[in-house]
Protein backbone atom coordinates (compact mmCIF):
# COMPACT_ATOMS: atom_id res chain seq x y z
CA UNK A 1 0.00 0.00 0.00
CA UNK A 2 2.82 2.36 0.88
CA UNK A 3 4.54 1.72 -2.46
CA UNK A 4 1.35 2.62 -4.34
CA UNK A 5 1.14 5.92 -2.57
CA UNK A 6 4.74 7.05 -3.18
CA UNK A 7 5.68 8.55 -6.50
CA UNK A 8 7.71 11.45 -7.75
CA UNK A 9 4.61 13.58 -7.96
CA UNK A 10 3.57 13.30 -4.35
CA UNK A 11 4.21 16.43 -2.36
CA UNK A 12 4.85 14.74 0.96
CA UNK A 13 4.00 17.57 3.34
CA UNK A 14 4.65 15.39 6.37
CA UNK A 15 1.73 13.05 5.82
CA UNK A 16 4.00 10.09 6.65
CA UNK A 17 4.46 11.43 10.16
CA UNK A 18 0.73 11.89 10.44
CA UNK A 19 0.25 8.19 9.86
CA UNK A 20 2.85 7.09 12.37
CA UNK A 21 1.62 8.87 15.45
CA UNK A 22 -2.14 8.36 15.21
CA UNK A 23 -2.93 4.69 15.33
CA UNK A 24 -4.71 4.69 18.71
CA UNK A 25 -8.05 6.51 18.71
CA UNK A 26 -10.92 5.95 16.28
CA UNK A 27 -11.42 9.60 15.30
CA UNK A 28 -7.81 9.81 14.26
CA UNK A 29 -8.15 6.57 12.27
CA UNK A 30 -11.07 8.22 10.43
CA UNK A 31 -8.77 11.13 9.69
CA UNK A 32 -6.15 8.59 8.72
CA UNK A 33 -8.31 6.96 6.05
CA UNK A 34 -9.45 10.38 4.83
CA UNK A 35 -5.82 11.48 4.45
CA UNK A 36 -5.02 8.24 2.66
CA UNK A 37 -7.98 8.65 0.33
CA UNK A 38 -7.01 12.25 -0.34
CA UNK A 39 -3.45 11.23 -1.10
CA UNK A 40 -4.62 8.43 -3.40
CA UNK A 41 -6.98 10.73 -5.24
CA UNK A 42 -4.38 13.46 -5.66
CA UNK A 43 -1.87 10.88 -6.90
CA UNK A 44 -4.33 9.56 -9.44
CA UNK A 45 -5.15 13.12 -10.52
CA UNK A 46 -1.51 14.10 -10.93
CA UNK A 47 -0.75 10.96 -12.95
CA UNK A 48 -3.63 11.67 -15.29
CA UNK A 49 -2.61 15.33 -15.57
CA UNK A 50 0.90 14.30 -16.47
CA UNK A 51 -0.28 11.95 -19.22
CA UNK A 52 -2.65 14.60 -20.57
CA UNK A 53 0.12 17.20 -20.60
CA UNK A 54 2.55 14.77 -22.21
CA UNK A 55 0.30 13.93 -25.13
CA UNK A 56 -1.82 17.01 -25.33
CA UNK A 57 0.47 20.02 -24.94
CA UNK A 58 1.79 20.23 -28.47
CA UNK A 59 -1.67 19.66 -30.03
CA UNK A 60 -2.98 22.38 -27.72
CA UNK A 61 -0.35 24.84 -28.93
CA UNK A 62 -1.14 23.95 -32.54
CA UNK A 63 -4.88 24.41 -32.01
CA UNK A 64 -4.39 27.77 -30.32
CA UNK A 65 -2.03 28.83 -33.08
CA UNK A 66 -4.31 27.76 -35.91
CA UNK A 67 -7.16 29.76 -34.38
CA UNK A 68 -5.20 32.97 -33.95
CA UNK A 69 -5.54 35.86 -36.38
CA UNK A 70 -4.69 35.82 -39.30
CA UNK A 71 -5.77 32.19 -39.58
CA UNK A 72 -3.18 30.06 -41.33
CA UNK A 73 -4.41 27.27 -43.54
CA UNK A 74 -3.97 23.55 -42.99
CA UNK A 75 -1.71 23.22 -46.02
CA UNK A 76 0.70 25.70 -44.46
CA UNK A 77 0.82 23.57 -41.37
CA UNK A 78 1.72 20.37 -43.17
CA UNK A 79 3.97 21.53 -45.99
CA UNK A 80 7.68 21.92 -45.37
CA UNK A 81 8.01 25.17 -47.28
CA UNK B 1 19.60 66.50 -22.19
CA UNK B 2 17.04 67.84 -19.79
CA UNK B 3 17.16 71.56 -19.06
CA UNK B 4 17.71 72.02 -15.35
CA UNK B 5 14.55 73.20 -13.64
CA UNK B 6 13.54 73.95 -10.10
CA UNK B 7 12.01 70.47 -9.82
CA UNK B 8 15.21 68.54 -10.39
CA UNK B 9 15.33 67.31 -6.81
CA UNK B 10 12.18 65.25 -7.26
CA UNK B 11 12.48 64.22 -10.92
CA UNK B 12 16.10 63.32 -11.60
CA UNK B 13 17.53 61.67 -14.69
CA UNK B 14 20.58 59.50 -14.81
CA UNK B 15 22.49 61.84 -17.12
CA UNK B 16 22.30 64.91 -14.94
CA UNK B 17 23.50 63.02 -11.79
CA UNK B 18 21.18 64.98 -9.54
CA UNK B 19 20.04 63.89 -6.12
CA UNK B 20 18.60 60.40 -6.29
CA UNK B 21 14.89 60.10 -5.76
CA UNK B 22 14.57 57.00 -3.66
CA UNK B 23 10.86 56.72 -4.31
CA UNK B 24 11.28 56.42 -8.04
CA UNK B 25 13.77 53.63 -8.49
CA UNK B 26 13.70 51.42 -11.58
CA UNK B 27 12.37 47.90 -11.39
CA UNK B 28 15.25 45.46 -10.92
CA UNK B 29 16.23 42.55 -13.15
CA UNK B 30 14.55 39.27 -12.21
CA UNK B 31 16.52 37.22 -9.70
CA UNK B 32 17.26 34.32 -12.02
CA UNK B 33 18.60 36.65 -14.70
CA UNK B 34 21.07 38.24 -12.37
CA UNK B 35 24.06 36.80 -14.19
CA UNK B 36 22.52 37.30 -17.62
CA UNK B 37 25.27 39.39 -19.19
CA UNK B 38 27.98 37.09 -17.95
CA UNK B 39 26.17 33.97 -19.08
CA UNK B 40 25.46 35.33 -22.56
CA UNK B 41 29.12 35.88 -23.22
CA UNK B 42 30.56 33.02 -21.22
CA UNK B 43 28.11 30.18 -21.71
CA UNK B 44 27.27 29.89 -25.38
CA UNK B 45 25.38 26.80 -26.40
CA UNK B 46 28.31 24.76 -27.58
CA UNK B 47 27.52 21.46 -29.16
CA UNK B 48 29.31 18.63 -30.94
CA UNK B 49 28.21 17.21 -34.25
CA UNK B 50 25.81 18.58 -36.78
CA UNK B 51 22.77 20.64 -36.03
CA UNK B 52 20.13 21.95 -38.38
CA UNK B 53 17.21 24.11 -37.24
CA UNK B 54 14.37 25.24 -39.40
CA UNK B 55 11.68 27.58 -38.14
CA UNK B 56 8.62 28.31 -40.20
CA UNK B 57 6.32 31.11 -39.19
CA UNK B 58 2.69 30.57 -40.04
CA UNK B 59 1.57 33.96 -38.82
CA UNK B 60 2.85 36.68 -36.53
CA UNK B 61 2.25 34.71 -33.39
CA UNK B 62 2.53 31.07 -34.34
CA UNK B 63 5.55 29.14 -35.64
CA UNK B 64 6.57 25.55 -36.13
CA UNK B 65 10.13 24.39 -35.89
CA UNK B 66 11.99 21.31 -37.04
CA UNK B 67 15.41 20.49 -35.75
CA UNK B 68 17.80 17.67 -36.60
CA UNK B 69 20.82 16.80 -34.53
CA UNK B 70 23.43 14.13 -35.16
CA UNK B 71 26.38 13.76 -32.91
CA UNK B 72 27.85 12.14 -29.86
CA UNK B 73 26.32 12.83 -26.50
CA UNK B 74 28.16 12.34 -23.28
CA UNK B 75 26.93 9.97 -20.67
CA UNK B 76 28.15 10.35 -17.13
CA UNK B 77 30.67 7.73 -16.17
CA UNK B 78 32.50 6.83 -13.01
CA UNK B 79 35.96 6.77 -14.55
CA UNK B 80 37.90 9.83 -15.60
CA UNK B 81 37.29 9.15 -19.29
CA UNK B 82 34.25 10.62 -20.92
CA UNK B 83 32.05 8.14 -22.71
CA UNK B 84 30.31 9.36 -25.80
CA UNK B 85 27.67 7.52 -27.73
CA UNK B 86 26.53 8.67 -31.14
CA UNK B 87 22.92 9.76 -31.23
CA UNK B 88 20.62 11.34 -33.71
CA UNK B 89 17.29 12.90 -33.10
CA UNK B 90 14.65 14.98 -34.72
CA UNK B 91 12.74 17.52 -32.71
CA UNK B 92 9.45 19.07 -33.65
CA UNK B 93 8.34 22.23 -31.97
CA UNK B 94 5.45 24.63 -31.88
CA UNK B 95 5.60 28.17 -30.51
CA UNK B 96 2.83 30.57 -29.83
CA UNK B 97 3.75 34.11 -28.85
CA UNK B 98 1.22 36.58 -27.67
CA UNK B 99 1.85 39.68 -25.54
CA UNK B 100 -0.02 37.98 -22.74
CA UNK B 101 0.57 34.29 -23.35
CA UNK B 102 3.55 32.38 -24.57
CA UNK B 103 3.49 28.65 -25.25
CA UNK B 104 6.58 26.76 -26.26
CA UNK B 105 6.55 23.04 -26.89
CA UNK B 106 9.15 20.63 -28.22
CA UNK B 107 8.82 16.92 -28.75
CA UNK B 108 11.72 14.60 -29.51
CA UNK B 109 11.87 11.29 -31.28
CA UNK B 110 12.30 9.41 -28.03
CA UNK B 111 9.02 10.71 -26.71
CA UNK B 112 10.29 13.43 -24.42
CA UNK B 113 8.22 16.59 -24.31
CA UNK B 114 9.67 19.90 -23.24
CA UNK B 115 7.01 22.48 -22.47
CA UNK B 116 7.18 26.09 -21.34
CA UNK B 117 4.26 28.33 -20.58
CA UNK B 118 4.34 31.99 -19.66
CA UNK B 119 1.08 33.73 -18.91
CA UNK B 120 0.46 37.27 -17.68
CA UNK B 121 -2.40 36.89 -15.26
CA UNK B 122 -2.48 40.63 -14.65
CA UNK B 123 -0.23 43.65 -15.14
CA UNK B 124 2.04 42.64 -12.32
CA UNK B 125 1.49 38.93 -11.82
CA UNK B 126 3.00 36.36 -14.17
CA UNK B 127 2.73 32.61 -14.16
CA UNK B 128 5.54 30.57 -15.68
CA UNK B 129 5.72 26.82 -15.95
CA UNK B 130 8.47 24.62 -17.27
CA UNK B 131 8.16 20.87 -17.67
CA UNK B 132 10.18 18.01 -19.11
CA UNK B 133 7.95 15.00 -19.49
CA UNK B 134 9.13 11.54 -20.38
CA UNK B 135 7.47 8.18 -20.82
CA UNK B 136 9.68 6.68 -18.15
CA UNK B 137 8.09 6.86 -14.74
CA UNK B 138 9.68 9.10 -12.14
CA UNK B 139 11.84 10.91 -14.66
CA UNK B 140 9.62 13.88 -15.36
CA UNK B 141 10.22 17.29 -13.89
CA UNK B 142 7.97 20.27 -13.61
CA UNK B 143 8.45 23.69 -12.11
CA UNK B 144 5.85 26.43 -11.71
CA UNK B 145 6.74 30.03 -10.84
CA UNK B 146 4.52 32.88 -9.76
CA UNK B 147 6.18 36.26 -10.27
CA UNK B 148 4.96 39.48 -8.79
CA UNK B 149 6.47 42.71 -10.03
CA UNK B 150 6.18 45.74 -7.81
CA UNK B 151 7.32 49.31 -8.42
CA UNK B 152 10.94 48.75 -7.51
CA UNK B 153 10.98 45.14 -6.41
CA UNK B 154 10.23 41.69 -7.71
CA UNK B 155 9.23 38.61 -5.82
CA UNK B 156 8.83 35.05 -7.01
CA UNK B 157 7.41 31.88 -5.56
CA UNK B 158 8.35 28.52 -7.05
CA UNK B 159 6.77 25.09 -6.82
CA UNK B 160 8.40 22.02 -8.23
CA UNK B 161 7.71 18.34 -8.28
CA UNK B 162 9.22 16.26 -5.56
CA UNK B 163 8.03 18.79 -2.99
CA UNK B 164 10.32 21.59 -4.08
CA UNK B 165 9.46 25.06 -2.83
CA UNK B 166 11.38 28.22 -3.40
CA UNK B 167 10.94 31.95 -3.06
CA UNK B 168 13.10 34.90 -3.97
CA UNK B 169 12.94 38.64 -3.66
CA UNK B 170 14.98 41.41 -5.21
CA UNK B 171 14.82 45.13 -4.52
CA UNK B 172 16.38 48.19 -6.15
CA UNK B 173 18.32 50.08 -3.54
CA UNK B 174 19.81 52.80 -5.72
CA UNK B 175 19.38 53.39 -9.46
CA UNK B 176 22.38 51.14 -10.09
CA UNK B 177 22.38 48.66 -7.24
CA UNK B 178 19.89 45.94 -6.47
CA UNK B 179 20.00 43.39 -3.68
CA UNK B 180 18.08 40.19 -3.33
CA UNK B 181 17.73 36.95 -1.44
CA UNK B 182 16.24 33.52 -1.93
CA UNK B 183 15.23 30.47 0.08
CA UNK B 184 14.34 27.02 -1.10
CA UNK B 185 13.28 23.72 0.37
CA UNK B 186 13.58 20.36 -1.36
CA UNK B 187 11.41 17.77 0.31
CA UNK B 188 12.72 14.79 -1.62
CA UNK B 189 16.29 15.26 -0.55
CA UNK B 190 15.43 16.95 2.71
CA UNK B 191 17.55 19.95 1.82
CA UNK B 192 16.97 23.62 2.28
CA UNK B 193 19.04 26.62 1.46
CA UNK B 194 19.33 30.37 1.58
CA UNK B 195 21.13 32.65 -0.82
CA UNK B 196 21.88 36.34 -1.30
CA UNK B 197 22.74 38.29 -4.41
CA UNK B 198 23.75 41.79 -5.38
CA UNK B 199 23.95 43.43 -8.77
CA UNK B 200 25.58 46.72 -9.64
CA UNK B 201 25.09 47.96 -13.17
CA UNK B 202 25.89 51.10 -15.05
CA UNK B 203 25.80 51.87 -18.76
CA UNK B 204 29.24 50.44 -19.30
CA UNK B 205 29.55 47.54 -16.93
CA UNK B 206 27.69 45.04 -14.81
CA UNK B 207 29.03 43.40 -11.66
CA UNK B 208 27.14 40.72 -9.80
CA UNK B 209 27.80 38.61 -6.78
CA UNK B 210 25.87 35.67 -5.42
CA UNK B 211 26.36 33.40 -2.43
CA UNK B 212 24.19 30.50 -1.38
CA UNK B 213 24.23 28.02 1.44
CA UNK B 214 24.44 25.19 -1.08
CA UNK B 215 28.06 26.21 -1.40
CA UNK B 216 27.86 28.44 -4.43
CA UNK B 217 29.77 31.67 -4.63
CA UNK B 218 29.52 33.35 -7.98
CA UNK B 219 31.01 36.67 -8.94
CA UNK B 220 30.97 38.14 -12.38
CA UNK B 221 32.01 41.30 -14.12
CA UNK B 222 31.07 42.30 -17.63
CA UNK B 223 32.39 45.36 -19.39
CA UNK B 224 30.77 46.60 -22.53
CA UNK B 225 33.45 47.19 -25.12
CA UNK B 226 31.61 47.60 -28.35
CA UNK B 227 28.13 47.42 -29.72
CA UNK B 228 28.38 44.30 -31.85
CA UNK B 229 29.88 40.97 -31.02
CA UNK B 230 29.71 37.83 -33.06
CA UNK B 231 32.59 35.70 -31.85
CA UNK B 232 32.52 34.56 -28.26
CA UNK B 233 35.41 32.83 -26.61
CA UNK B 234 36.32 31.75 -23.12
CA UNK B 235 39.05 30.01 -21.22
CA UNK B 236 38.56 28.69 -17.75
CA UNK B 237 40.48 27.29 -14.83
CA UNK B 238 39.89 23.68 -15.91
CA UNK B 239 42.06 24.18 -18.96
CA UNK B 240 39.06 24.28 -21.26
CA UNK B 241 38.98 26.65 -24.24
CA UNK B 242 35.70 27.39 -25.96
CA UNK B 243 34.82 29.40 -29.03
CA UNK B 244 31.42 30.04 -30.52
CA UNK B 245 30.71 31.90 -33.73
CA UNK B 246 27.30 32.78 -35.03
CA UNK B 247 27.35 34.33 -38.47
CA UNK B 248 24.34 35.66 -40.25
CA UNK B 249 24.65 34.73 -43.90
CA UNK B 250 21.41 36.10 -45.20
CA UNK B 251 18.03 37.12 -43.94
CA UNK B 252 16.86 34.22 -41.87
CA UNK B 253 19.97 32.11 -42.37
CA UNK B 254 22.43 31.66 -39.51
CA UNK B 255 25.56 29.62 -39.63
CA UNK B 256 26.92 28.34 -36.33
CA UNK B 257 30.38 27.03 -35.50
CA UNK B 258 31.27 25.78 -32.08
CA UNK B 259 34.48 24.38 -30.65
CA UNK B 260 35.48 23.25 -27.20
CA UNK B 261 38.90 21.92 -26.37
CA UNK B 262 39.57 20.49 -22.94
CA UNK B 263 43.28 20.03 -22.58
CA UNK B 264 43.13 18.33 -19.25
CA UNK B 265 40.70 15.60 -20.19
CA UNK B 266 41.91 15.46 -23.81
CA UNK B 267 38.34 15.89 -24.94
CA UNK B 268 37.73 17.79 -28.16
CA UNK B 269 34.34 18.80 -29.45
CA UNK B 270 33.55 20.52 -32.70
CA UNK B 271 30.16 21.31 -34.04
CA UNK B 272 28.65 23.08 -37.00
CA UNK B 273 25.13 23.90 -37.90
CA UNK B 274 22.64 25.94 -39.80
CA UNK B 275 19.57 27.76 -38.52
CA UNK B 276 16.88 28.69 -40.99
CA UNK B 277 14.03 30.96 -40.13
CA UNK B 278 13.49 33.99 -37.97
Amino acid sequence: MASKGVSLKVKGKGSASKNKGSSSSSSSSDENSMCKALKDWSNWGLKKAKVIAHYGFIPLVIIIGMNSEPKPSLSQLLSPV
Amino acid sequence: MDAPTAFNATKPTVETKEKVDYFNLPCPIPYEEMHREALISLKPEVFEGMRFDFTKGLNQKFALSHSVFMGPTEIPSQSSETIKIPTAHYEFGANYLDPKLMLFGRVLTDGRVNARVKCDLSDNLTLKANAQLTSEPHMSHCMVNFDYKGKDYRSQFQLGNGALFGANYIQSVTPNLSLGGEVFWAGQHRKSGVGYAARYSTDKMVATGQVASTGIVALSYVQKVSEKCRLRGKIDSNGCVTAFLEERLNMGLNFILSAEVDHRKKDYKFGFGLTVGE
